[in-house]
């Protein structure tokens, strides 16, 4: 009898923090609670203090990492935050703003990349990795076909315009010893 | 160009003539652009002529022969032109009806009466009105300008005319 009237109670209890803490006024407590200059005090004398070192210490007796890496949850983070929206608009950000432009810039026009530059053209491997990619098929290929576009280009312009030199000539000719016009190439058809 | 389509033209010509005619296809090339082919073959065989002839020359140079064989050498020399020359043509003209100028210009040589290449006589036969049209400070090929097929003094002699071939011609129409 005792028992059930504790557990009555208990659920009565839950039941009633819950209330309180999906309330209104819960959630204005709380904030003002965070923004008073009691939570920074608070705050600051929890980090003064030893607590810190003992987290530390406690972060590698239990293996917190450890068991963070092989739980997956460090690569599915990762990969949360790369493959979302958050990550490109920073990158984005980053990119557009001065600071990022200045460093580029600075490092465009800094020593190092000129001595790079230098070391990277006296290295065999660079003109080694140019010639297999000129003699490869796929470049040869191209620039064969980019010759045989531009010379059959060439050769259709110097055919269109000979026909009409062609038309052009035989007319003042006809005209010139008063022959009729040459008749147009489908008048003939039949 | 097409065919004279005139009835008072067709009345004067002659009946071998008409047939020519009615097998003919409907446009034919005109003057500047077989002047420009025949240009383009000139090239290729003067350059060959000249590579050819440096190669022996220097050949010759180092072999060192006596004056009395340059007569020889120039006659024998001539022939080998004239007959690089005429063959050139007449091989090119009786196999597909294209010179490579031709070919360039997407043109060939074809018989009036039907269409496939000329004969190797009548590439010869050609060949000769080609000259005999070039003597008269080249009038024989006025009449290209006047005649209503685009017919040279050399295309009148070797009964062929001179059409457009575009590319994907059929190579049954290109050899006989």
């Amino acid at each position: 009898m005792s028992g059930s009237i504790v557990r009555g109670t208990g659920r009565a209890a839950v039941a009633t923090l819950d209330a309180v803490l999906d309330s209104r006024l819960a959630g204005d407590l709380v904030e003002r609670l965070a923004a008073s200059p009691l939570a920074a005090r608070a705050v600051r004398g929890a980090l003064q203090g030893p607590v810190v070192e003992t987290l530390a210490a406690d972060l590698v007796r239990y293996r917190v990492a450890d068991r963070l890496l092989s739980e997956g949850l460090v690569e599915q983070a990762t990969a949360r935050v790369l493959e979302g929206e958050e990550f490109e608009y920073v990158v984005q950000a980053a990119l557009e703003s001065p600071t990022v432009e200045r460093l580029i810039a600075t490092a465009i026009e800094s020593r190092l990349l000129d001595q790079a530059v230098v070391r990277l053209l006296e290295s065999d491997d660079l003109w080694l990795i140019v010639d297999e990619i000129a003699s490869s098929p796929a470049v040869t290929t191209a620039i064969r076909q980019q010759s045989v576009s531009f010379a059959d280009q060439v050769a259709g312009g110097v055919r269109s315009r000979s026909r009409n030199a062609d038309t052009w000539l035989e007319g003042r000719a006809r005209r010139a010893f008063r022959r009729r016009p040459a008749s147009p190439p489908d008048s003939g058809a039949g | 160009m097409s065919l004279a389509a005139d009835p008072a033209a067709r009345a004067v010509v002659h009946p071998a003539e008409a047939a020519e005619a009615a097998a003919a296809p409907l446009e034919y090339v005109g003057i500047v652009t077989r002047a420009i082919a025949f240009a383009a073959d000139a090239a290729v065989v003067q350059i060959v002529a000249i590579a050819v002839a440096g190669t022996f020359a220097l050949i010759l140079s180092v072999l060192s022969l006596p004056d009395k064989f340059d007569g020889v050498l120039l006659v024998v020399g001539s022939v080998a032109y004239g007959l690089w020359l005429v063959g050139y043509f007449v091989v090119f003209w009786s196999a597909t009806g294209q010179t490579p100028g031709n070919r360039l210009l997407q043109i060939r040589v074809r018989r009036a009466v039907d269409d496939t290449a000329p004969s190797a006589a009548a590439a010869l036969l050609r060949f000769g009105g080609l000259i005999v049209a070039a003597l008269p400070l080249f009038a024989g090929f006025l009449p290209i300008l006047l005649d209503d097929r685009r017919r040279g003094v050399h295309d009148m002699i070797a009964r062929t005319v001179v059409v457009p071939a575009p590319p994907g011609l059929p190579r049954s129409v290109l050899v006989p």
